[in-house]
């Protein structure tokens, strides 16, 4: 049985796509799941996936074709089958399609879910052994049992890269895999000059980061931050079976810091300093030889639970390429942070229109003098560039005091 | 310690808190000379006299009336009944005045009565005298309800009872009050209200049960382990207020839930245990709370049959597995 493949609905507002690229052509067989082709709505440039298995028996839009969402594009089907009457047939009735592949629903039990996510495992790679093929927790623990021993940075990297763990021989005690066992160092062999071409997504980055540049009088703050009292907070919701990471809190801050500071939270318009009632915090995710700046809406009503969901979700969606263009744009003030490579500081460029972005380093033990005092403290350095064409040295200064105060008295947040 | 009958428990405690309390009196059906038909005041007449120990008529809404009235004028009075399936002729004065009249005077005036009495199978009492209300108590607020399952828990939850200033439904039952159990001596020994009590420790399934049904839960547990089951089996002591940090607390161990009581199923107790159980802990579930209770039958004369239509050791050890996907 042929499967169609139609023009997905990415976003509320989308009604139509434009086919970039088509990335198999006609007999060529193609994996459910794995990119089919390349679309650019009027937001974003995206690749979707295949919805089946099979052969790709008709491309039905070429590339460069401007498609109503939902009309089919192509039909994917076993080699020689008949698709007359698929490709004949008037466009198919509006569906709610969300995403470009079908996914199947998978059936586990509340615990079994908390059990994988807490564990890193998709429920979908799942047997279920109770009723009806339920996923239970025992199949969760079974799973996790027999699984090769590894750290769950390994566990990320094998994810990212679709290494197989068991494939992988580790280094560490009984042969339990690090990730330096899965990310070894490519080095660049080829000798010739290659060429990449500006994909959708490389193409929008270069053309940003320039208009910013271009357009802003970017200078930056840097400050030092005491995390004590914050490694506290995170250490006691953890006791108490809430995990929320640094970054959460730095964005509750930088939300709370925001209130007080309109115009760090504002854009140069035609008509003056438009200083935003929302505080939309964008928070820049990388992605494959990419970056994306998905947005919490109105992060400063949200309480730190909210946001460590809202965050983990979108962080999530960057990186599996679901975001919609909702979640993309309405940023007001944005959040980059490269903590885990270990940088103490660093600059980065303004997400244009908004006027300010916040740059977070690692936090690391450091000497610090308290009461005359040389003491160790988890110190993170921040770093803030600022429009000054909207504001002054000294007004984006009290601004970072102010995320500072926050982040070394935490309960201020309440 | 001594050893004593759940009923001897009761009598005791009762005794113990009129000889440091003179407005301690007690008021019910054949309590005087015969002792109560459960030995529940057996020789409190003799210490206490007819002004603390008042035998009443067949009246219940006449003398829950005067005890209410009693205990917003300065006494402590302890109401028995014969049998809680009674408490339906007393109703208005319970869920009308009882539990209201805290709320209705503005906190002014204090109501401390306790209501106490046995009820539940166990003799083939028939159908008017063998039930167990104790739902209908924890529906209108304003008042506390309490179910020991055994002497130890009803001793001290009595003295508990009996010095709270809030009107107390007391709920004994019949099959219960000639097991024995270890008694603290200590005359202030008492057990707070909203604290449950885990009975048995389990890591797989988490059986909560009440009064007689505690009893037949740790039965199951016992037969259950068995078959490596290990059921956790917790008695919550007091349904209102009801401890649910302690009931969600080994559910989110176990990822179980049975929830057994006598009375019948249908909107007893149990359906409130198994909704707030999903309420706060649905992530930490592995498989659906189940319940159980008396069918949708009056209870039947018959001894045979009484049995068959509450839930027996068979029935929790059957519930539980079938939850257990083994």
């Amino acid at each position: 049985m042929a499967s169609k493949v139609i023009m997905p609905k990415q976003g509320l507002q989308m009604t139509e796509g434009t086919i970039i690229s088509w990335l198999a052509k006609e007999g060529d067989v193609v994996e459910e799941g794995k990119p089919l082709f390349e679309m650019e709505t009027d937001k974003l440039t995206i690749e979707i996936t295949a919805p089946a298995t099979g052969t790709l028996l008709k491309i039905v839009r070429e590339e460069g074709d401007v498609v109503p969402i939902t009309e089919l594009i192509a039909v994917i089907g076993e080699a020689g089958e008949d698709i007359s009457s698929l490709v004949a047939a008037p466009a198919a009735p509006p569906q709610q399609a969300t995403s470009g592949s079908v996914t199947q629903r998978v059936f586990a039990s509340p615990r079994a879910r908390w059990r994988s996510e807490e564990a890193g495992l998709d429920p979908a790679t799942l047997a279920g052994s109770g009723p009806e093929g339920l996923i239970i927790e025992k199949d969760v623990l079974a799973a996790i049992d027999s699984r090769p021993a590894a750290t769950p940075l390994a566990r990320q990297a094998a994810q990212e890269t679709g290494v197989n763990l068991t494939d992988i021989a580790g280094s560490g005690p009984r042969g339990k895999v690090y990730r330096r066992d899965i990310v070894v160092p490519v080095y660049h062999t080829q000798r010739e000059d290659r060429l990449i071409k500006l994909s959708g997504m490389r193409r929008v980055i270069s053309e940003r980061m320039r208009q910013s540049l271009d357009s802003a009088a970017q200078a930056v703050h840097r400050i030092e931050v005491d995390m004590s009292e914050a490694v506290r907070l995170r250490n006691n919701l953890k006791a108490a079976e809430i995990s929320v990471s640094f970054n959460d809190i730095i964005l509750k801050s930088v939300a709370r810091a925001l209130l007080c500071h309109p115009r760090m939270n504002s854009r140069l318009t035609d008509g003056g300093i438009l200083e935003l009632g929302d505080v939309n915090i964008g928070m820049a995710v990388a992605v494959n030889d990419g970056l994306l700046v998905p947005v919490i809406r109105n992060t400063d009503t949200l309480s730190l639970v909210k946001i460590r969901g809202e965050s983990r979700r979108l962080a999530e969606a960057a990186r599996t390429g679901t975001l919609g263009p909702d979640e993309l744009q309405g940023g007001t003030f944005s959040v980059s942070n490269l903590g885990m490579f270990e940088l103490n500081s660093f600059t980065a460029i303004i997400n244009s229109p908004e006027s300010g972005i916040l740059a977070i380093g690692a936090i690391k033990d450091m000497a610090v003098v308290v009461d005359g005092e040389i003491v160790s403290r988890p110190m993170c350095g921040l770093s803030l560039t600022y429009d000054h064409r909207v504001i002054d040295g000294a007004p984006a200064a009290g601004f970072l005091r102010e995320v500072k105060n926050l982040l070394e008295n935490p309960y201020l947040l309440i | 310690m001594s050893i004593k009958k759940y009923a001897v428990a009761i009598r005791d405690v009762i005794a113990e808190e009129m000889r440091s309390d003179s407005s301690i009196f007690v008021m019910g059906e054949d309590i005087g000379p015969q002792g109560g038909i459960f030995g529940c005041t057996r020789g409190l007449l003799d210490e206490f006299g007819e002004n603390r120990i008042i035998d009443t008529p067949i009246s219940e809404a006449g003398f829950t009336g005067v005890g209410i009235g009693a205990a917003l004028t300065g006494m402590r009075p302890i109401i028995e009944f014969m049998y809680m399936d009674f408490t339906y002729e007393a109703m208005d004065q319970i869920l009308n005045q009882a539990a209201k009249l805290r709320y209705m005077y503005g906190g002014k005036a204090t109501l401390p009565l306790v209501i106490r009495g046995q009820q539940g199978i166990g003799r083939g009492n028939a159908g008017t005298h063998s039930q167990s209300v104790e739902a209908f108590f924890t529906h209108i607020p304003g008042l506390k309800v309490v179910q020991p399952s055994g002497a130890r828990d009803a001793a001290g939850l009595l003295r508990t009872a009996i010095r709270d200033n809030n009107p107390i439904m007391f709920f004994e039952h019949k099959a219960l009050y000639a097991n024995s159990e270890e008694v603290p001596d200590d005359t202030d020994f008492s057990i707070p209200f909203g604290v449950a009590d885990v009975k048995r420790e389990g890591g797989d399934v988490t059986i909560i049960a009440t009064s007689l049904m505690v009893g037949r839960a740790l039965e199951a547990a016992d037969i259950l382990a068995k078959d490596s089951i290990q059921a956790e089996v917790v008695d919550p002591r007091t349904i209102l207020p009801l401890d649910m940090d302690t009931i969600n607390a080994s559910v989110r161990k176990t990822g179980r839930a049975v929830v057994v009581h006598e009375a019948h199923k249908t909107n007893g107790v149990g359906a409130e245990i198994a909704s707030r159980i999903m309420e706060d802990s649905f992530k930490y579930l592995d498989a659906p709370v189940t319940r159980l209770g008396a069918k949708a039958c009056t209870l039947p004369f018959n001894l045979v049959l009484e049995n068959a239509v509450v839930p027996g050791v068979d029935d929790i050890v059957a519930a539980v597995q079938n939850i257990s996907y083994r």
